[in-house]
This record gives structure tokens, C-alpha cells and sequence, in this order.
């Protein structure tokens, strides 16, 4: 049976679609049949940092519409054998994503994919929720710093309040934390919440820590999800992120800062 | 079946009728006049916005004891103004035996109180009776987030887990925190006045009991200690549980 998962965080910017691409990448790295859908209906930015933009002809809301069918919106992914896209439209209104559209399609998608990895639109409003809704689990992505942090949590009571699983009162949507942008350098600074700070304030099981890294920034403007990313702190800490998720012990890396040498600062990096 | 029946029950069997005891809120209303009425609850609502949410749907008897016999009474008009304002009026006390009749054409129950003294009566509020902790007590033993609220109505609030900021907890009895308290907390919000919050670390944006309230910040001395509020003289009073 499938499994849903929404990468969601109710403040805009923090590395949800980033984290989509990566995620999902890397579940199908594993082998695992997978479709990542973008909820974000105005703005598209999946179908970039996935690199395949250019071959975009049907979308989701097409489908949903009835004006194309599910396999002609489902896009290849280039990289991976077992992952497909669905983009969402650059041109539709956000009101064109109905509760009955969506639950139509993840009924199909269901039953041909092992996961469904859902990028969530910023903000709590009708975008966020149909991403939410039909979850059987979340990623919450959070950057260290008060806001992000509290609209995670406000995100989290969402989630228990709201989605599919709550309302039919089945087992609620199991919830990890994914803290994203992490710099170890400006929390030593004070400028930044320490990991331990965030936990302590959401109280909700860690999936892992992605340093902050210029790679996100190439990897973006190359459409390539940085788990792809060779030799990078981040995609190492992408490929954690998912083997944590299937189960597997993994410690926490690149949560310490990067000692300079004393050349490096002498002569500078 | 064209009238099907749930098994086992018999149609002679006879209805259940059983007694109850309810705590409601009591509305002292201070003049006939509906618009007067409506301007008072929204003052009120904008002094103290979480009066409005207690209120919300809350249901509520009218004390007519003010009212003198022979002022006209528009009920149906003032019964509108309360609904408009989410409140439910669930009957009438202390009213006049004309608009005792005024009620009974409204089907709106006169409750206890209806031998009025031919004058009015001086304002008595109700002992408030202890609430119960069982019935109306609410247990919760997972983080309340922020944007979320709970209430207890008619008992106490028990959180296991932490209250998050931007999350309001609210009961008509007392409140126990078990997790670090960082949002609202409000006790004793039907007005009774000797409920307590208790909690392992405060670290609340406001407290509350039976209407007083205090915000808090960082610094404040008892902060991150295990505490408890209650009110006394009219005053909020926060000390130190050494546990
Ligand atoms: N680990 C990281 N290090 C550095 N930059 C990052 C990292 N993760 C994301 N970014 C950058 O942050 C910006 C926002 O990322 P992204 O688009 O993934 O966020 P989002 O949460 O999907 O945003 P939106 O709410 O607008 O959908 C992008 O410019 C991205 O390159
Ligand atoms: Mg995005």
C-alpha cells in the first residue's frame, strides 16, 4: 500500500520543494517506485529543481479538470528509473485544486506508486491543506529561527487536527522534523537556534540536519535535486534523511562547526 | 420495515427520562434595551477577545432581576442580540410574571428564582458551586501547538505534554501543566474564582483566573519554575511549588 508523505512547514522559503526533489529522489534511489506531486498551483518551481521544466505539457490541475489523463501528466524523472513528476500549473488559480480532484488522483497514484512525496505551497490555507490532507506521514521543514520554528508548530496542530487521518479518526499523521539551513557557525555565534533549542520547543522526533551549502544554490540553477549532488555535505545528509525514514540507524553529521585550519585562515579559504 | 427499530427496543417500553445538574452561565441583564445590551457584550469582547471565545456557544440563562415589572420587554429583540453574539440563552430567571408570559410564548424555560420580590432585587451573584473535576475534565497528553485551543468545560485541564506558544488552554475548573507551559492558560473561566493553574515550568504568554489576568515575559522571576496562580482579594497571585 502506498504511503503519503507531505514535506510541509507553513513559513515560505525554508526548503520544502528543495527537500521534495532530494526526498523523493533518494526514496527512488532505493529503489522504491515514487511520484513527487507540486501543490504549489501559481508558482511551479518542482518541475525546475528537477530539471524537467521543459517537458511540462499536461499538470495536475489538468487532470483533476478531466482535461488530460493521469499517465500523460505523469512526467520521467531523467535521473532516477522509478520516479515520475507531477507538476502543477503556472497559469491556474489556486481554487482549481479540488478536496474531490486530489483524493481522485492519490487513489490512482496509489495504486502504482510506493510513495507519494506531496511539496506543499507556504502558509495554512487551502494549498497547504489539500497537501496535507490525504498524509500518512509529514516532514516538517524548519530553519533555525523563532518564526519558522513557530509555524512549524502551528503546522503540527494542522496536521493533528486536520488532515484525512484525523478526521476519520484513524492513527494520527506520523511527524518528523527535518531542520534545513542549518549553520553550526551562527549557532556557536548565537545567531541562529541550536538544534537543541528547536527540539525542545516542537517536541517532535528528528529526521535529520541539512547544512546550510552554496550546492543547494548550484544544484537549483543546474535542475539537478541535490541528493545528486556528488560529494556535498547535503546530499549526504539527503541520502541520512532517507535511510532514517526507511528505518536505518544513521548518527547526526555536519551538526558541528567546520574547524578552519590554520593555514585557511592564515592565507584565507 | 418501513419504520424500522433498533433491536430489542419495545414500543411499550417507556422513554428515558433521567435528572441532571448543569453549571451555566448567568447573564444579569441590566436594562430592557436590546441595542444597550449589544453595545455592552461587544465593549466587553474587545476589552478582554477571550472573554468572546468563552463565551462562544456557551449556554446561558438571563437573570431579569433588574428589570422592573412594568417596563416593556423586548425579548425576541435581546434574545437575537445574544444569539448574534454567539451566546445560546437557554432560559429566563427572576422574571416578572408578565414576561414570565413573555417567555412561555418564546418556549424559553423559566428556571429557578421565579417567586420574585415585587422589588428589584440587589444584585447577589450566585455562590459559584465547586465544578467537579470527572465530568467536564479533559486529559491531553500530546503537545498543544500553537493556533490550537482546548477547554474544559465544567471540570479541569490536565496536559501531560508542553503548551506551546500561540496555544490557549482554557477551563471552567483548574488547570495542570506537565510539559513547559509557554501559551495561554486560562482558569476558572465561568467565574469561579478558586480555581488554580499548576504547572512544572512557567514560561506562559498570559495566565488567568476567573477573568484577572497578567502577560508574562522572560525575566519575570518565577520563570521556567514549577508554579501556581490563583487568585485572591481580586488579585492574581503567582508563587513558587517547591515540589
Ligand atoms: N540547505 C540549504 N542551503 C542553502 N540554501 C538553501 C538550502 N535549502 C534551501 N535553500 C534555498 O532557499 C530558498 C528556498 O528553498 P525552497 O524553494 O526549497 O523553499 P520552499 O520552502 O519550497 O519555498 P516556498 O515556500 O516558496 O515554496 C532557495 O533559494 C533555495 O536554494
Ligand atoms: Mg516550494
Amino acid at each position: 500500500m502506498a504511503k503519503i508523505i507531505v514535506i510541509t512547514s507553513g513559513k515560505g522559503g525554508v526548503g520544502k520543494t528543495t527537500t521534495s526533489a532530494a526526498f523523493a529522489s533518494g526514496l527512488a534511489l532505493r529503489g522504491y517506485r515514487t511520484v513527487v506531486i507540486d501543490f504549489d498551483v501559481g508558482l511551479r518551481n518542482l518541475d525546475l529543481i528537477m530539471g524537467c521544466e521543459r517537458r511540462v505539457v499536461y499538470d495536475l490541475i489538468n487532470v483533476i479538470q478531466g482535461e488530460a489523463k493521469l499517465q500523460q501528466a505523469l512526467i520521467k524523472d531523467k535521473r532516477c528509473e522509478n520516479l515520475y513528476v507531477l507538476p502543477t500549473s503556472q497559469t491556474r488559480d489556486k481554487d482549481a485544486l479540488t478536496t474531490a480532484g486530489v483524493t481522485a488522483v492519490m487513489d490512482e497514484l496509489r495504486k502504482e506508486f510506493d510513495y507519494i512525496v506531496c511539496d506543499s505551497p507556504a502558509g495554512i490555507e487551502s494549498g497547504a491543506l489539500m497537501a496535507l490532507y490525504h498524509a500518512d506521514e509529514a516532514i516538517v521543514v524548519t530553519n533555525p529561527e523563532v518564526s519558522s520554528v513557530r509555524d512549524s508548530d502551528r503546522i503540527l496542530g494542522i496536521l493533528a487536527a486536520r488532515s484525512r487521518r484525523a478526521e476519520q479518526g484513524e492513527e494520527p499523521v506520523k511527524e518528523h522534523l527535518l531542520l534545513t539551513r542549518y549553520s553550526p557557525k551562527r549557532v556557536e555565534d548565537g545567531e541562529m537556534l541550536s538544534l537543541e533549542d528547536v527540539k525542545e520547543l516542537l517536541r517532535t522526533p528528528l529526521l535529520g540536519v541539512i547544512p546550510e551549502s552554496e550546492v543547494i544554490l548550484q544544484a537549483s540553477n543546474q535542475g539537478i535535486p541535490a541528493i545528486h549532488m556528488e560529494n556535498s555535505d547535503v546530499a549526504e545528509a539527503y541520502k541520512d534523511v532517507v535511510a532514517r525514514f526507511l528505518g536505518e540507524e544513521r548518527p547526526l553529521r555536519f551538526i558541528q562547526p567546520v574547524k578552519v585550519g590554520f593555514f585557511k585562515r592564515l592565507f584565507g579559504g | 420495515m418501513a419504520n424500522p427499530r433498533s433491536p430489542g427496543t419495545e414500543s411499550s417500553a417507556p422513554l428515558r427520562v433521567s435528572g441532571g445538574v448543569f453549571t451555566l452561565s448567568i447573564l444579569h441583564l441590566e436594562s430592557n434595551n436590546p441595542q444597550q445590551l449589544a453595545q455592552r457584550i461587544a465593549e466587553e469582547h474587545q476589552r478582554h477577545p477571550a472573554a468572546a471565545d468563552f463565551h462562544r456557544h456557551a449556554p446561558v440563562v438571563l437573570d431579569l432581576s433588574a428589570i422592573p415589572e412594568e417596563a416593556p420587554l423586548a425579548l425576541s429583540a435581546i434574545l437575537e442580540v445574544l444569539r448574534a453574539a454567539n451566546w445560546f440563552p437557554v432560559g429566563l430567571r427572576n422574571a416578572a410574571p408578565g414576561h414570565q408570559a413573555l417567555a412561555q410564548d418564546l418556549h424559553l424555560p423559566i428556571l429557578r428564582g421565579q417567586d420574585r420580590n415585587a422589588a428589584p432585587q440587589p444584585e447577589t451573584p450566585p455562590p459559584t458551586q465547586p465544578v467537579p473535576a470527572s465530568p467536564g475534565g479533559l486529559i491531553i497528553d500530546h503537545p498543544i501547538r500553537g493556533g490550537q485551543r482546548s477547554y474544559a468545560r465544567g471540570g479541569d485541564l490536565v496536559c501531560l505534554a508542553a503548551v506551546n506558544a500561540g496555544a490557549e488552554i482554557m477551563a471552567d475548573g483548574n488547570i495542570h501543566v506537565y510539559g513547559p507551559l509557554r501559551g495561554r492558560a486560562l482558569a476558572g473561566v465561568n467565574g469561579q474564582d478558586t480555581a488554580r493553574i499548576f504547572c512544572v515550568s512557567l514560561e506562559a504568554e498570559l495566565v488567568s483566573v476567573a477573568g484577572l489576568y497578567r502577560t508574562l515575559e522572560p525575566g519575570y522571576p518565577l520563570w521556567g519554575k514549577a508554579a501556581q496562580i490563583y487568585s485572591r482579594d481580586e488579585q492574581l497571585h503567582i508563587t513558587a511549588l517547591n515540589l
